[in-house]
């Protein structure tokens, strides 16, 4: 029998196929669906972090005092921790102050920097409150420095004093009602005006940073939580980076081994979250593809039934000339057909359910770019189903043509 | 030039059937030549061997001991692939449970034997349309086997055994299912093909009044051959 009628008869198998079948489909689709749609995020909250990464150009630093706070993701840092103080205001704690600000001026390479302070505060608005993050900011450079960008109304200018400008979560939803521009808003019972409001999903409030020691009771002034740095030369990013770590030693009186500042790039810091991603990524996917061996076992059993089934027809089929290897094409193409349908099933329910995920996950702002779904993982997921299928249904499909006419013919 | 007269050729043939540690004989040195256009009715009591005697001459079981010639070719000596090559073209079987595919339409049924034979699909159609036609049943092309009564099903088993042009008719009591007005119908459908169309009938029956139609009557006994009467 030529290729082309065993593929026929093998549709015809698969359509004419009972409820079994369609489940022994469902399987390989539950399968298929959820490794389409965990590489479907997955692929697309990596789109967007690249697109960040790209969007901040990579010539952010942030500067911190304490070495193990921004060089490890787990806090790991060194077991010796900070010795020494060097130019600070208390003994015990490394602290980022005015010292510091006036050696970084002294660096040519340095753009522009932001001092920033931040902390939790309690606001209020149209009598509900809660508590978000505050951050203060020094007003004359953060538009310069700041990764975030505004979705309405303007940025902090350095005349203000009671404004605020507020995440795009905070001014939506946050609340019962929204809050608009031009707003009053409490924070820790003084009131400000919202001059801007940023384009992202955070809840942070960003003031000018003297009203914010005002605001963070436990914020000493002149001292900084951390110092964020632009860069003038991308290019030249760990150039810089070194010049600044060791203008800062000098002045902290601190050597490599017992450093009490740490700075962190952007770019260090995406690539490590991408990283981290990757690897959740795969760990995501390893439980997705069980899934998918789960469903590879059903299509072995269903084929194993079919052929049981079908032992009688596979008499008849031999005793008006089908050769075995006619039977085991048939057989064969009703497997790969099963992890073909199950597969395109797969990949459209996989889409719906990557569209459907953010939502239903309610943190979006890692996908704002909104989840796709590639060609190459559609390519990927159908031929792995049609692998599986072929596999799960070779030992079976063989046994078939195998049988003895006379024997499967005798079968009942 | 003898042999050529021969289509079949059954030689000390034996047929064991293992059942656990006990060795069975079904056929026991059964030595037959079958005439080309000769028309056949393999007779006896139930358990005489003559569905394994029917087995053997189709081709779908090998004997355990003998050879079995089609056609001057020793079907124990030749790949499945070509076996079944030979079976398909050479014989045609007609079942007492007519054993029609059940998803399939009577078109596709009767076409099916073709497929297996890599027949052209506009010759096939048409003589699948043609045969159907002939034994009465071109109306009821599309219709599925159980939408057909028991005669009307043996019929299509009859259009898919001819469509192929088999020389040898195989049938294995072929009216077993009918009531005696149907099966007559079928007896005489036979009986021409052997008549006019000069097939070679080989018909297996424990039913003596069908084997009436023969010409040629061998009868089976404990797995060996009892009688062998010629008209």
């Amino acid at each position: 029998m030529k290729l082309i009628k065993c593929l026929k008869h093998a549709f015809g198998m698969v359509l004419h196929s009972k409820v079994r079948s369609w489940l022994t489909i469902l399987g390989i689709v539950i399968g298929v669906a959820s490794v389409v749609a965990i590489m479907s995020i997955g692929g697309s909250m990596q789109d967007t972090m690249t697109e960040q990464l790209g969007g901040l150009g990579g010539d952010i630093l942030t500067l911190t005092a304490g070495f193990s706070r921004g060089m490890s993701m787990f806090g790991m840092g060194d077991g010796e921790g900070p010795e020494g103080g060097g130019s600070t205001a208390t003994d015990e704690e490394p602290v980022l102050d005015r010292t510091d600000v006036q050696a970084l001026r002294a660096i040519p390479d340095i753009e522009a920097f932001d001092t920033q302070i931040s902390g939790s505060v309690e606001v209020s608005y149209l009598g509900k409150s809660g508590s978000v993050r505050l951050t203060g900011v020094d007003q004359k450079v953060w538009s310069r420095v700041t990764t975030s960008e505004i979705g309405e109304g303007r940025m902090l200018d350095s005349a203000d004093q009671n404004v605020i400008v507020i995440g795009g979560k905070l001014a939506e939803s946050y609340f019962d009602k929204p809050i608009g521009l031009n707003q009053m808003v409490t924070i820790e019972e003084n009131v400000f005006r919202v001059v801007g409001i940023l384009d992202d999903t955070s809840t942070n409030i960003y003031m000018p940073i003297q009203m914010a020691y005002q605001m963070l009771d436990d914020k000493e002034n002149g001292i900084y939580d951390s110092i964020v740095i632009k860069v003038k030369d991308e290019e030249k990013l760990n150039e810089t980076i070194g010049k600044i770590e060791t203008k800062l030693m000098m002045i902290r009186h601190v050597t490599e081994k017992t450093k009490d500042f740490s700075i962190s790039s952007s770019k260090q810091m995406q690539e490590t979250r991408s990283e981290m991603m990757s690897s959740m990524n795969s760990f995501l996917i390893a439980i997705a593809a069980v899934s998918l061996i789960v469903g590879a076992v059903g299509v072995a059993n269903s084929m194993f039934t079919s052929v049981l089934e079908k032992t009688k027809e596979i008499g008849i089929m031999k005793s008006i000339g089908a050769r075995n290897k006619d039977i085991l094409s048939i057989f064969l193409f009703n497997a790969a057909l099963i992890g073909l349908v199950g597969g395109f099933l797969g990949v459209i329910f996989g889409t719906i359910l990557s569209a459907m995920l953010p939502a239903l996950m309610g943190e979006t702002s890692m996908l704002r770019g909104g989840t796709f779904v590639s060609v190459n993982s559609i390519i990927i997921a159908l031929s792995v189903s049609v692998i599986i299928g072929i596999i799960a249904g070779f030992v079976p499909a063989y046994q078939a043509s195998k049988l003895k006419p006379v024997d499967a013919l005798r079968y009942e | 030039m003898k042999e050529n007269n021969i289509i079949l050729h059954l030689d000390n043939v034996w047929k064991i059937y293992k059942m656990g540690e006990v060795d069975v004989p079904a056929l026991r040195g059964v030595t037959v030549e079958i005439k080309k256009g000769d028309f056949v009715a393999i007779i006896g009591a139930s358990g005489s061997g003559k569905s394994t005697m029917m087995n053997l001459i189709g081709c779908l079981d090998i004997p355990s001991k003998g050879n079995i010639l089609l056609k001057n070719q020793d079907i124990t000596k030749i790949s499945e692939s070509d076996l079944a090559t030979l079976r398909g073209r050479t014989i045609g079987f007609i079942f007492q449970q007519y054993n029609l595919i059940p998803s399939m339409t009577i078109y596709a049924n009767v076409l099916l034997p073709m497929e297996f034979l890599e027949y052209d699909d506009k010759t096939a159609s048409e003589k699948t349309r043609k045969i159907l036609e002939t034994v009465g049943l071109g109306k009821y092309m599309h219709h599925l086997p159980t939408q057909l009564s028991g005669g009307e099903q043996q019929r299509v088993s009859i259009a898919r055994s001819l469509v192929t042009d088999p020389e040898i008719i195989l049938a294995d009591e072929p009216t077993g299912n009918l009531d005696s007005v149907t099966g007559k119908s079928i007896m005489d459908m036979f009986y021409n093909l052997w008549k006019k169309e000069g097939k070679t009938v080989i018909m297996v029956t424990h039913d003596l009044k069908l084997a009436e139609y023969a010409h040629t009557t061998i009868e089976l006994k404990d797995g060996q051959i009892k009688t062998i009467n010629k008209k």
